[in-house]
């Protein structure tokens, strides 16, 4: 039988609530945590029109007194994990989507803890108690329903759709709660007159086709019409590997960029060693000042896991960016691994030239070597025992910063 | 231009011309051949800019002159025509094409577009049979890397010292090297392998020139030029890569080997290798996939050393078998994770040193 048993459950502004959490005096102001960008802010100041996202230049001018908080620090994987420990205590089914959001299959639950309505009152009261964060949570039928439902219990709410009662919920919300209607695809149903979800339902296929194209016609309207079968994974398989740190000073040499490199490189390998993963593509992105962006890849002959072999080829096209655009202040670093395999047996290489840090070259073996006694003393040890000389000598004597920490994805 | 030529002989010396025509050139011009009449000769020109190809006839000529046609539509307009005398006569920005009844009138292309064709300068030139070249050069090729993001790995290695022309070529994970002897002269040339690989379809096979410039290299023909730029990049130094020694030796019927490996390579994945068991009686072939099985198969063979297992690709197993030119194959091994070295039971000429996959 069908029942509300899908259960999307969403931290409140969580950046936010964590730094206020760490610094009561934080408490009732609007505030927002993030360097150069809007990471995350409070209710308060989303009341002056401030959003995630935003240039902290552009949130200012919304907000006059808005306070800005360094995000770098901070406990949020402490708060996410302990979060996530009570999301499973109450189901083994948890989808984690980022460090703030899960799905949750709570059907198997039932006869345990009642009914999805009752699990989402008590997951909340849990995450109150136990970590003083608010979390809102839908609980529907289908995954995405419950998504929506989430977010229009914010804040601090919980919205339950059983089975029957769907289109009853969905229908009366404007387009925009739905997954892929950003603001030009608002503006574009809204100037034929379609505001709410049931206006998409109601509007013939055919019409929604010819304004939108095929294939994003025939999602929404499968939205619209409450189809949606995903099942909620434990498991997904990682596209992409990556980690990005925004500066806090001014920063325009390469001397000052590597140490940053190699902690993010160190970061993004170390998480794909322990998923016995590799990958061939590498890709930074740095962001200036100015807020534009260069991105650039290299991709390997051969997929690898190793940190030095990472840094070496991120570096090279680190310095071929800072010498294309000398001067500029670096705002954002980003390093990603991607064309992801797994668990391959390695082609040992010749290594004919010694730039070859691919997959399987000489080279590549001694960095692995290196990692695989780096990976061994962190286990150990913890993962401070051991870091890069650069770190040390810019006085940075911990690996676990809270922003990088936050900032990584799968 | 006005030239009488038989169909069959036009059409070759077209298409082969035509081989160096690149297809997704980004210059129109060069989807171009330049043809050139004089002394009763036609010349036929293809250049992509790195590799140009030039093909004579004789040809019965009524006007001398040159113009640009587009390759690819003349060669097929010649080859359809019936069989028999063809007529090719440009003037007023066309070329017409006869044959007995049909006729074509294609537009010509701008002739002062065309590039330049510079002949090699300098350097040194080795004379020798242009079929020994390409089947050497087909033995070493498979090694070459195809990856424009390693030029220099893309290259095949002519190194002349005086006594031999040995050609190398890897791509890092294998490396592939023959001898050819009798060679008196001496000098080095990096040589893009996609060039060579088109030597037997558009020079041919016979007494062929070769000639190792400082920008250039050449190979002549008495049916036509290949000219191309050469990688200005210094080879890997190589010979280090040969082991001192070997402690095994397997000895297998190359057939036999061949076929074992591509029943094999059924139920490999291209990153799945295959483990070759080796012991006294020969070499036991295996292939795990977890998600779909295994395969394994005993071959015989006469082996002297130590039992090992030691594991390869199977594409770059299967294209040392192949290239080896012999009824017997040798691998030589010492150690799971050191390369394994192919060659004939016969002869040394031709070595392929294959670097192994760690388990």
């Amino acid at each position: 039988m069908q029942t509300a048993g899908i259960l999307h459950a969403d931290l409140d502004a969580f950046y936010a609530a964590v730094a206020v959490k760490e610094n009561p005096a934080l408490a009732g102001k609007p505030m927002a945590v993030g360097a150069g960008v809007v990471l995350s802010c409070t209710y308060e100041a989303r009341a002056y029109g401030v959003r995630g996202g935003m240039p902290v230049r552009e949130a200012r001018t919304l907000c006059p007194h808005l306070i800005v908080v360094d995000g770098t620090f901070g406990a949020y994987t402490q708060y996410s994990k302990a979060v996530f420990a009570i999301f499973g205590s109450y189901t083994p089914v948890v989808e984690r989507l980022s460090i703030d959001e899960a799905f949750m299959d709570v059907t198997g639950s039932i006869h345990l803890f009642g009914t999805p309505a009752d699990i989402g009152r008590a997951i909340r009261s849990d995450v109150k108690r136990e970590t003083g964060l608010a979390v809102s949570v839908g609980a529907t039928p289908r995954k995405f329903l419950s998504k929506i439902a989430s977010q229009v219990a914010k804040p601090d709410g919980l919205i339950v759709v059983n089975p029957g009662e769907e289109l009853e919920f969905l229908h009366p919300l404007p387009v925009s709660y739905l997954w892929g209607v950003g603001p030009v695809t608002k503006r574009r149903l809204n100037d034929l007159g379609i505001h709410t979800i049931g206006d998409i339902a109601a509007t013939p296929q055919d019409a929604m086709t010819s304004m939108l194209g095929s294939a994003h016609a025939t999602h929404l309207y499968a939205l619209a019409h409450n189809l949606d079968p995903r099942p909620v994974e434990t498991r997904r398989k990682a596209k992409s590997l990556s980690a990005q740190s925004a500066m806090r000073a001014k920063i325009r040499t390469l001397d000052e960029l590597v140490p940053v490199l190699k902690r993010l490189t160190d970061r993004v390998a170390s998480r794909m060693r322990v998923k016995n993963l590799s990958a061939r593509t590498v890709t930074i992105k740095v962001r200036f000042g100015d807020l534009s962006s260069i991105t650039r890849s290299t991709t390997m002959p051969a997929s690898t896991d190793a940190t030095g072999a990472i840094v070496v080829v991120a570096t090279k096209m680190l310095e071929r960016v800072l010498t294309e655009f000398p001067n500029h202040e670096t705002t954002l670093l980003s390093v990603a691994a991607s064309g992801i395999a797994a668990g391959e047996p390695t082609q040992l290489a010749f290594g004919v030239d010694d730039d070859d840090v691919s997959g399987g070259s000489p080279r590549e073996l001694e960095y692995e070597a290196l990692d695989q006694s780096v990976d061994a003393l962190r286990k150990r040890f913890g993962a401070d025992v051991i870091t890069h000389g650069s770190d040390l000598l810019s006085g940075r004597t911990k690996n676990t910063d809270g922003l990088s920490d936050i900032m990584t994805n799968d | 231009m006005r030239i009488r030529a038989e169909r069959d002989d036009l059409a070759d010396v077209l298409a082969r011309a035509g081989r160096a025509v690149g297809t997704r050139s980004p210059l129109p011009i060069l989807q171009g051949v330049l043809c050139e009449v004089s002394g009763g000769k036609l010349t036929v020109t293809g250049t992509d800019n790195e590799v140009t190809v030039r093909t004579f006839l004789d040809v019965e000529v009524t006007e001398e002159g040159r113009t640009v046609i587009p390759a690819k539509l003349t060669a097929d307009a010649v080859r359809k025509l019936p069989v028999g005398a063809v007529s090719l006569a440009s003037g007023d920005g066309y070329i017409e094409i006869t044959g007995s009844g049909p006729r074509f009138k294609l537009r010509e292309m701008q002739i002062d577009d065309f590039p330049k064709i510079v002949d090699v300068s300098g350097g040194e030139t080795i004379v020798l049979d242009g079929g020994n070249l390409i089947r050497a050069l087909a033995q070493v090729g498979v090694a070459a890397s195809t990856d424009d993001a390693r030029p220099t790995l893309t290259g095949v290695l002519f190194e002349a010292n005086g006594e031999n022309l040995r050609l190398i070529a890897t791509d890092s994970y294998r490396l592939a090297v023959k001898d050819i002897p009798g060679i008196a002269t001496e000098g080095a040339r990096l040589v893009p392998y996609r060039a060579l690989r088109e030597l037997g379809r558009t020079v041919g096979m016979g007494s062929m020139t070769v000639t190792l410039g400082d920008r250039e290299a050449s190979f002549v023909t008495d049916q036509g030029r290949l000219t191309v730029r050469v990688i200005d990049a210094a080879f890997p130094n190589v010979q280090q890569l040969f082991p001192d020694g070997h402690s095994n030796r397997l000895v297998v019927a190359k057939d036999a080997f061949l076929e074992a490996v591509d029943r094999a390579a059924l139920v490999a994945e291209d990153h799945i290798p295959v483990r070759l068991a080796m012991h006294g009686g020969g070499v036991e072939l295996s292939v795990i996939r977890q998600e779909v099985g295994e395969a394994t198969e005993l071959l015989e063979g006469d082996y002297s050393g130590n039992d090992m297992t030691i594991a390869f690709n199977t594409r770059y197993l299967r294209d040392g078998i192949t290239a080896v030119a012999d009824d017997h194959v040798v691998i030589e091994t010492s150690d799971p994770l050191k390369p394994g070295l192919l060659l004939g039971a016969s002869s040394d000429d031709f070595r392929y040193l294959l670097m192994p996959v760690r388990l």
